[in-house]
């Protein structure tokens, strides 16, 4: 078969985390599984190579203005939009592994081969409307995840994470079948974009089978996102997996779960217009649900990564309530809070390996006075949690100012209420890791431990904390270019909603 | 030189900020001279807003920068700063407040000092900013990031409270502005812009009801910061557990943003909602006035008790925005101005004697005006002042503000003014009953009592820091016209749209232009007998 160089050009951006994925289990594979240094960094290095050419060929795409495609896949704006956030995300996991498994002293080559190919299913679940690749796309990238979470099977409860995950992440993926096929099933056809025509000229857009197949899809979605009441392997899952993959599922896979729910409920199914409304009269309720469940929850938490995990539910709710507002800036505010939300949680959870907390020794009394000791990791996780709480001039603040701005403009000012309520609730909790960080002092156990340990040394897991909070802060200070020039153009020409 | 000349109030205000940031990547050893490049700095902050912004041409705006920031989905924000009659004192008296704590509170701070240093200049740049910015947008980025460097300086160097104290300020703040964006988007979105002028015109267009919710979104926001009863209680906690400089700049300044809130947007944006709701906030004041008097009576602490008499005291500020009228709320202005000073002092005097003794209670006191001439001195003359004596300048405030309320053509205005009046009498009351227990009397010859701790009277530099601020108590006291003529014509122009019913102010309006306040008794009097007197007849 002869590819057109554009053909190529949309395809080359998944093969090459894919090729570096095939080839690290290739130097991993000794039967101890005690690789010498030299190989794991050989490992570590073809992973971010593989995640580099890809990113810089994304760039280059970007920057070309080109939007090629593969028959069902297209890479068009969007997807090098996903294809950027999801690439950044991965190689800020992998340098924050390399530190981190170096802590738990499980360094293994099949977390970067997993982890690579769950990018690919990534890139290609968030590059295409058709019905059998956005499923490929679907599992491509959640089975690695269900292994990563329980990737350093020393631990326990590291197989109970997984398993919890693996379980409820197969209903959900079933869900989401079901649906796909409820709705091929009535339009003979996969591609969700030609369905939807089809469907709405047979007059079958109201059909309830039409709906309950939208509505299954949109389980798998929410899913995804992890929204109430869907939300419930969140937690577990986030604190069984290793910190750096945590911080990755609840970037990336959210950040690709709404992008997607993006292309196909406002972009394909657009021609069933009432379905659209619909499916969002039910996401308002369940983003309230979201905000709710996830914030107060998160209130009571002492573990910092349960902590991190209601306040991904929580990121969520907000993200979700862009969805109920419905208009083109909220999309494209959406998509900023993406980026932000990227850098802060990549850092929030960096922050975690940076102090060197290993297992389950993640409470907030872990954390104190951790911030005078490490001056700059504190001010990075000072700008991180002020960030996530929307607190101006971060750029966590205008994620949600976006997003809010449209609720009101559509006259959803009630929601608006509801979610600055929301993040006042946030605030206290993300106060906590301050109070922890800043205003207490190590109790005299934890400093006589501390003495015992070797000092922690992470070095690439501190920078990628300090460029997170780098990117948050220029969130705060380069909005325009950000909303303006990165998110507006990739829905305005990857989905054609805004003209 | 020319990038200065054109962009001055740029300069003052983030001059701060990037002196802040150098001394936080200042090693940790040389807290000492962080301490004093701060110091410095901000002095020079302070020297520099008289040269420029004093002595100018009296005209509406005195210095004005704008410019378009960035149009986010849809709402254009512009970096809109400007020094007018409004702002002009609050901005010195910021910029003033801060190197005089600094100076003020140079031992009290024993660790961290470059860090706290750097968070009271990164302080200087978020109230600077919120008091200068013209644009709601960007007034409120500087609202909210002021709570930052506060919450950090009360959490990390506070009393044994501090994380108690530091949360329920961050979120009692943080509640308040939140509900209030909402409003702002609200308005934002039909007026199609952060100007304050265009949503005042776009909320003129609204219903009625919908002005007076939004009226009452603004208002909660300034509220809290003022803070007015019921909203005050985060106030007792914060200054108590707060570090001197902290609580200082908290009363001094940060409480201002409410009521210079409420001048500035609340009151202009939404005339006829401010003038519906004008006897409610009148009651509150009132009810805040007498309520944090007594309050303020039953305290034990001295630092507790200032901080409830600012809660009494702010409430007057509010009254006299209540009264609608030039006078009461020129007496508002002026109120800011007194408080800013007169209980910026008593916490730095507090924080003195708290330096020495290492306790703050009325009862471990006694006699302290033989150990302390010098401190007795100047706290009887911060307490007179903060009383509002005649020839200081609590007494021209409070006078004006009562003038306004009692002649205000509200029907409720001659009572609330002569409730009001007994919050000046409960004033003395706890100040001078405090005073006499702590000050006065044999020494406390207990072991472990504070009197008995208290070796050395004030040195040079609490003189250096106090002289000022007395100059300042009796100047404001004999000539207040230095301080509110600026704010003339803006309140005037204010008022055009928002004013009490059957103005009386013709009896009023040469008294503004009266230099020295017992002329203003003699002219208020001609009018209306002797009620208006009253706060002088207590005394």
């Amino acid at each position: 078969m002869n590819l057109s160089p554009s053909q190529w050009a949309a395809l080359l951006p998944l093969i090459i985390p894919a090729l570096g994925a095939c080839l690290i289990p290739l130097m991993a594979l000794d039967k101890d599984q005690v690789t010498e240094k030299w190989i794991r960094a050989v490992m570590y290095g073809t992973a971010l190579l593989a995640v580099g050419a890809s990113f810089w060929y994304l760039t280059d795409l970007w920057l070309s203005g080109s939007q090629p495609s593969f028959y069902q896949l297209r890479m068009d704006r969007l997807a090098q939009f996903t294809g950027i956030f999801v690439l950044v995300a991965a190689a800020m996991t992998i340098l924050q592994s390399w530190d981190h498994f170096h802590q738990e002293g499980w360094v293994k080559g099949e977390t970067l081969a997993l982890l690579l190919f769950s990018v690919v299913g990534m890139m290609l679940f968030a590059a295409t409307s058709h019905f059998v690749v956005l499923f490929l796309g679907l599992e491509l990238f959640s089975i690695p995840l269900y292994a990563l979470v329980g990737t350093v099977r020393a631990r326990t409860e590291s197989a109970e994470g997984g398993m919890k995950y693996f379980l409820t992440g197969a209903v959900a993926s079933s869900c989401f079948l079901m649906g796909g096929v409820l709705i091929y099933g009535l339009s003979g056809t996969l591609d969700l974009t030609a369905a939807a025509f089809t469907l709405k000229a047979q007059g079958l857009a109201l059909d309830p089978l039409v709906l309950a197949g939208a509505a299954l899809m949109l389980v798998g979605f929410l899913f995804k996102v992890s929204a109430v009441p869907f939300h419930q392997w969140t937690p577990d899952a986030y604190e069984a997996s290793p910190h750096p993959i945590a911080g990755f599922m609840s970037v990336a896979t959210k950040g690709v779960a709404i992008i997607a729910l993006l292309r196909i409920f406002p972009g394909s199914l657009a021609p069933l217009g009432a379905v659209g409304v619909k499916m969002q009269s039910v996401v308002a309720v369940l983003a309230v649900a979201t905000l709710v469940v996830g914030n107060l929850t998160a209130l009571v938490q002492t573990n910092v990564k349960r902590m991190l995990a209601y306040s991904s539910i929580s990121h969520a709710g907000y993200l979700l309530l862009g969805f109920v507002a419905g208009t083109p800036a909220a999309y494209a505010g959406m998509l900023y809070y993406l980026v932000i939300y990227l850098s802060m949680n990549m850092g929030a959870f960096g922050l975690l390996t940076a102090f060197g907390l290993v297992g389950e020794q993640t409470t907030f009394d872990d954390l104190r006075g951790l911030g005078w000791k490490r001056p700059a990791m504190g001010v990075a996780a000072a700008i991180i949690m002020l960030s996530l709480a929307g607190i101006p001039p971060m750029g966590g603040f205008y994620g949600k100012y976006m997003i809010f701005r449209e609720l009101v403009s559509t006259g959803h000012v009630g929601m608006a209420i509801l979610g600055v309520l929301a993040s006042l609730v946030s605030a206290y909790y993300y106060l906590r890791f301050l109070v922890a960080l800043f205003l207490q002092a190590p109790s005299a156990e934890a400093e006589r431990l501390a003495s015992d340990r070797p000092a922690i040394h992470a070095p690439l897991a501190g920078a990628t904390v300090l460029v997170a909070a780098a990117i948050v802060l220029a969130g705060g200070f380069l909005q325009t270019f950000l909303a303006d020039g990165f998110a507006r153009r990739a829905l305005a020409e990857g989905l054609g909603l805004i003209r | 030189m020319t990038w200065l000349t054109s962009h001055p109030l740029t300069f003052l205000v983030f001059a701060p900020t990037l002196l802040g940031l150098l001394i936080l990547v200042l090693p940790h050893a040389l807290g000492r001279l962080s301490r004093m490049l701060g110091f410095m700095g901000a002095l020079a902050v302070f020297a520099l807003s008289l040269s420029w912004l004093l002595g100018r041409h009296e005209g509406a705006v005195l210095l004005t920068e704008r410019a378009p920031w960035f149009t986010l989905v849809g709402l254009p924000v512009d970096y809109a700063l400007t020094v007018d009659g409004l702002n002009l004192w609050l901005v010195i008296l910021t910029t003033f407040l801060v190197p005089l704590t600094m100076l003020g509170t140079w031992n009290s701070i024993k660790d961290r000092i470059g860090t706290f240093a750097a968070l009271f200049l990164l302080l200087e740049t978020g109230m600077l900013g919120a008091l200068m910015a013209q644009d709601l947008f960007f007034f409120y980025l500087f609202w909210e990031a002021m709570l930052i460097p506060m919450y950090f300086m009360i959490g990390v160097w506070g009393g044994d409270e501090r994380r108690y104290a530091a949360n329920k300020f961050f979120l009692y703040t943080l509640g308040g502005s939140l509900l209030w964006l909402v409003a702002l988007l609200y308005l934002a979105n039909k007026a199609g812009g952060f100007n304050p002028v265009l949503m005042g015109q776009a909320a003129s267009l609204m219903p009625f009801s919908v002005q007076c919710w939004l009226f009452i979104a603004f208002a909660v926001a300034f509220a809290i910061k003022v803070p007015l009863f019921p909203l005050h209680t985060w106030l007792p906690d914060a200054h108590v557990q707060a570090p001197t400089a902290g609580s200082v700049i908290l009363a001094g300044v940060l409480l201002k943003l409410g009521g210079y809130g409420f001048i500035r947007f609340a009151i202009p944006m939404f005339p006829a909602a401010a003038m519906h709701y004008a006897k409610p906030i009148a009651i509150l004041s009132v009810i805040a006035i007498v309520y944090g008097a007594l309050v303020a009576m039953v305290q034990r602490d001295i630092k507790k008790l200032v901080a409830y008499s600012s809660v009494s005291h702010m409430g007057f500020v509010m009254l006299g925005l209540a009264s609608f009228t030039v006078i009461g709320t020129q007496g508002a202005m002026l109120q800011m101005l007194n408080h800013g000073i007169s209980t910026g002092a008593l916490f730095l005097l507090v924080g003195m004697l708290y330096d020495r003794a290492h306790t703050r209670m009325i009862a471990d006191f006694g006699g302290v005006a033989v150990k302390m001439p010098v401190f007795t001195t100047f706290f009887l003359i911060v307490t007179l002042s903060s009383i509002g004596l005649p020839l200081t300048n609590g007494f021209v405030g409070e006078f004006w503000i009562l003038n306004g309320t009692f002649l205000s053509g509200f029907s409720w205005g001659r009572l609330y003014a002569c409730l009001a009046t007994s919050g000046v009498l409960l004033g003395a009351v706890y100040m001078l009953w405090m005073f006499k227990r702590v000050f006065w009397g044999p020494e406390n010859k207990d072991e472990d009592s504070g009197t008995h701790h208290l070796h050395s009277d004030l040195n040079a530099r609490e003189i250096a820091v106090m002289l000022p601020l007395v100059v300042l108590i009796l100047w404001m006291g004999v000539h207040p016209r230095t301080f509110v003529a600026v704010s003339e014509a803006p309140v005037a122009a204010l008022l055009q749209d928002a004013k009490a019913p059957e103005p009386r102010t013709f009896v009023l309006k040469p008294a503004v232009h009266e230099a020295a306040p017992a002329h203003e008794g003699a002219h208020a009097t001609e009018g209306h007998a002797a009620e208006p007197a009253a706060p002088e007849v207590h005394r």
